[in-house]
């Protein structure tokens, strides 16, 4: 975001070339045709859905299992090239984002469910697999795989757990990292280790919860076993129009202090519904701003709870309150504020999406300092959120034919970070860090905090292979390994390895 | 339980009474280069091998104030030392809770619940510390202050230093505060009890309450009579406690419809009244906080249910004068405690267990001294231990933190 090469759009990246034996060694690992070096076809892999920031793979490889997986980071170390992971591409952080000279390793080939357990509640996956078709698998059993990011029918479980992702419905059933049971992970030198599992507990360190969301810089996940769960018996939906996000962020508050833990709780401005009705002719009316809300569990708490939060929203100033007839009509909700974001497109020729999380209770401020830095910059944004979690979407609207308008574009999107940090949130809730939000993770995280998460990550990766130039603003290098690795006696009995 | 603190009557005492004065007294055992032991509630004192060697028992019971309760954004900022009964009375009075529910709760303390990834049975519906803890401030080693995660429920922003810290055993540092979400207190509870059920069944409920897309905050299996009478043998046969909570409506359908699946099933089910559901959950907490002399904790897939009974309480169950458990079966975890019988081959019926439950693990959180041990105390090395050597020897590279207490003698 606060890259120069948005701002004045780079000459197209130019390959370094990957020395001729590697391109010969990726080969017989994985197959010729599964090693991509020829510059033009290099392009594809050039960005992330951030498409601002481009950078040049020397190649790319797309092994097929976790071994060939784990001969190619081999390879690449030798070779003493990068290993930058790549799912679906879907990220909007620059995750993805080559760096010059690396080893792109696509992992969209290795898309198999493996294992179901429906009695223990779980599945075992490769990373390549598409969030949506984990829940299709096992939905005519009754049963669903939780995070739902907005992108779902097209992003990987591996890119998922990269990221940490979230969705409309983590207000009530958590993140990526909530739901990942365990995960097969292969280092910095090639082994390949198994980290938790489907029994909960796995003695110590929390060596997963580390990997979730580190955006893959500690390692390649080749296998991912999810817990899933039980469909909820009944869900209830309403969507209710308000003057403005003043009235629908009270709304939000009193809902939540009630006790009630909605399943999903969107909140969308003007703009937003405008872009929705644009883009899904959905008849909503042109209001200050609207609330989608899910509440799920068993029918008698469903009805209870969706009653109650029915009765807040006419007392906090609903407009209008819409229950959805049928299913189809539901999921017509849903998708009109799923496609807020594409929808853009409608109203601008450009627009950024920013993520960052305030806490819940100062939404309405948060969204009036936004308002009014709108006006000042003369830029147009939209506001769709998760309003139950804090975790914002501002869209920022701009024409890039238009001299300057790109930069103060990015400069807005910019000064909404700098609020979320000043109100005590974050600069991401689910998008992640990425290259994108790099300079700004000096300004939430002190050089303490940051140089505590440097050496978990030498730790990993003493070599800083993996993903280089992502989370950390500066580049750190990690210097000798302090003490010295002292075997397990039962290693040394050869009954368990270094894995 | 609390593990008297054998072998560290030679430690110099330290006790600060605020952050800064933790850092600096973490400054000064870095200075000094000394052994750390850090001690909360001392709940927890008999996991992991006794510790040897310490210079400094390092106490955190001085750091208790409660930093911040934002009650509208449903967090807490919480000093390590707090306890958490005194933590959930002032959380309650504004109608919320901390959603943990570990053993020991007015001597347990926030840092040492997040040091040991304490849990009770509500983890069944609201996870456990690591689903909970949103942020953490820690001192390291050297004595640096660093803190990792925020204020904000969601968060993807840097590592997941919190997650680091949970189950650690105070081997990476000093948790100094704490950072939670928070849940509301419920309006309504109901506990269904099922007195006499055999292993098996007990793995039929789960996927029976499943399939009728009940949602219990809480389900536990406790070994029927404590064997106290048998003494040698496990008869294999529990007494189950299911608890619903939530909003009055949800609650009583919920209830209704368990019975229902039960009467349909054959098995015998009541609707217990408030204070015969105080009393069956009073019977649970005395399980689990038994004062004997071993308590190991197992882990299975939930599914097996028959492999944690039969072969391995029937294993330990042998073994131990008053021997009683309590499984949680929707989670596949849960408790085993007991005295053990002078001359009984111990050792032995732990091997035994961890054979059974091979994919899962038995970990002592009380034994006696010759079992106090690595692998003893843990089981086989985990598989990642390479990966937690490096991530130990990052953060205190002079190893001077609780050590040998941990996993593979980290």
């Amino acid at each position: 975001m606060s890259s120069p090469s948005r701002v004045s759009p780079a000459p197209d990246p130019v390959p370094v070339p990957a020395p001729p034996t590697v391109i010969e060694r990726l080969g017989a690992v994985v197959g010729p045709a599964q090693v991509i070096h020829e510059p033009v076809d290099l392009r594809t892999y050039e960005c992330d859905a951030l498409t601002s920031f481009r950078a040049a793979p020397s190649v790319v490889v797309l092994p097929g299992s976790t071994e060939e997986v784990a001969q190619v980071v081999r390879i690449a170390a030798e070779a003493g090239m990068p290993v930058v992971p790549r799912g679906a591409g879907t990220g909007l952080s620059g995750g993805a984002l080559p760096v010059p000279g690396c080893v792109l390793l696509g992992l969209s080939r290795m898309k198999k469910i493996l294992e179901v357990d429906l009695d223990d509640g779980w599945i075992r996956v490769q990373p390549g697999v598409i969030n949506l078709d984990v829940s299709k698998e096992i939905s005519a059993a009754g049963y669903y795989y939780a995070p739902d990011p907005s992108s779902q029918s097209v992003c990987t479980i591996g890119g998922n757990v990269a990221e940490n992702s979230g969705g409309a419905h983590c207000l009530k059933y958590g993140f990526t990292v909530n739901h990942v049971l365990g995960c097969r992970l292969v280092t910095a030198d090639g082994s390949v280790i198994d980290l938790g599992g489907p029994a909960l507990d796995t003695p110590g360190y929390d060596l997963l919860g580390v990997v979730v969301g580190s955006e893959g810089t500690l390692g390649i996940v080749t296998e991912v076993v999810l817990r899933i769960l039980r469909k909820p018996e009944a869900t209830r939906t309403f969507f209710a129009t308000f003057p403005s996000t003043t009235e629908a962020g009270n709304c939000v508050s009193e809902i939540i202090s009630t006790g009630i833990v909605p399943a999903a709780i969107e909140m969308m401005d003007r703009l937003a519904i405008q872009a929705a009705v644009a883009a899904t002719g959905l008849d909503w009316p042109d209001v200050g701003a609207a609330l989608l809300m899910d509440v799920d569990g068993c029918s008698a708490e469903a009805e209870h709870t969706s009653k109650v939060a029915v009765e807040i929203a006419r007392r906090t100033g609903a407009l209008e309150i819409r229950v959805p007839r049928s299913e189809d009509e539901r999921q017509l909700m849903w998708k009109g504020r799923k496609s807020a974001f594409a929808a853009m497109g409608r109203l601008s020729p450009n627009y950024i999406v920013q993520d960052g999380v305030i806490p819940r209770n100062d939404i309405a401020r948060v969204l009036a300092e936004i308002a009014r830095l709108s006006q000042e910059r003369g830029l147009r944004v939209a506001n769709v959120f998760h309003a139950g979690d804090g975790n914002l979407h501002p869209l920022v609207l701009y024409d890039a034919k238009v001299p300057g308008q790109e930069h103060a574009a990015e400069e807005l999107a910019g000064e909404i970070l700098r609020i979320c940090i000043r109100y005590g949130g974050s600069i991401t809730g689910e998008h992640g860090v990425g290259a994108d939000k790099a300079p700004y993770m000096g300004e939430m995280f002190s050089e303490d905090d940051l140089d505590t998460m440097a050496k978990v990550r030498c730790a990993f990766d003493p070599g800083t292979t993996f993903n280089p130039g992502k989370v950390f603003p500066t580049p750190r290098l990690c210097g000798d390994r302090p003490g010295v690795y002292r075997p397990h006696p039962t290693e040394v009995a050869g009954l368990a390895d270094r894995g | 339980m609390s593990a008297p603190l054998q072998g560290l009557e030679s430690a110099r005492e330290v006790r600060p009474r605020s952050l800064d004065e933790a850092t600096a007294a973490m400054a000064e055992t870095a200075r000094e280069g000394s052994k750390v032991l850090f001690v909360g509630g001392g709940t927890e004192l008999g996991l992991g091998p006794a510790p040897s060697g310490i210079d400094v028992l390092f106490r955190t019971d001085g750091l208790d104030r409660v930093v911040e309760h934002s009650a509208l954004d449903q967090i807490v900022v919480v000093e390590a030392g707090v306890t958490l009964g005194a933590l959930q009375r002032l959380l309650g009075a504004k109608g919320q809770m901390l959603a943990l529910d570990p053993p020991w709760p007015d001597r347990a303390t926030v840092g040492g619940l997040v040091a040991t990834n304490a849990f009770g049975p509500r983890r069944t519906r609201y996870g456990s510390v690591r689903d909970l803890i949103i942020g953490v401030s820690i001192v390291r080693a050297d004595g640096t202050a660093a803190r990792g995660g925020g204020k904000v429920v969601k968060n993807v922003a840097g590592f997941d230093l919190p997650k680091l810290m949970v189950g650690s055993l105070g081997t990476l540092g000093l948790i100094a505060t704490v950072t939670f979400r928070l849940h509301p207190r419920p309006e309504a509870e109901e506990t269904l009890r099922l007195p006499d059920l055999d292993a098996e069944t007990v793995r039929r409920l789960v996927l029976a309450m499943r399939q009728a897309q009940l949602e219990p905050n809480a389900a536990a299996a406790l070994v029927r009579d404590g064997g106290a009478d048998l003494g040698v043998r496990f008869d294999g046969r529990f007494e189950v406690g299911v608890r619903f909570e939530g909003f009055g409506a949800g609650v009583q359908q919920q209830a209704q419809r368990l019975l229902e699946v039960a009467t349909r099933q054959g098995w015998t089910a009541e609707r217990l009244p408030a204070a015969r559901a105080t009393d069956f959950w009073a019977r649970h907490d005395q399980v689990r906080e038994a004062a004997v002399g071993f308590r190991a904790k197992l882990s299975a897939q939930p599914a097996e249910v028959e492999r944690v009974a039969n072969a391995a309480l029937g294993s330990l169950f042998p073994v131990l004068d008053q021997p009683r458990a309590v499984h949680y079966p929707t989670l596949g975890l849960g408790f085993v405690t007991g005295e053990p019988r002078p001359g009984a081959p111990l050792a032995a019926a732990l091997a035994a267990a961890r054979e059974a439950l091979v994919g899962g693990s038995v970990v002592l959180h009380s034994a006696p001294t010759e079992l106090r041990n690595t692998p003893g105390v843990w089981g086989p090395p985990a598989a990642g231990l390479p990966l937690m050597n490096s991530v130990k020897l990052r953060l205190d590279p002079g190893r001077r933190l609780a050590p040998g207490r941990f996993v593979g003698g980290i």
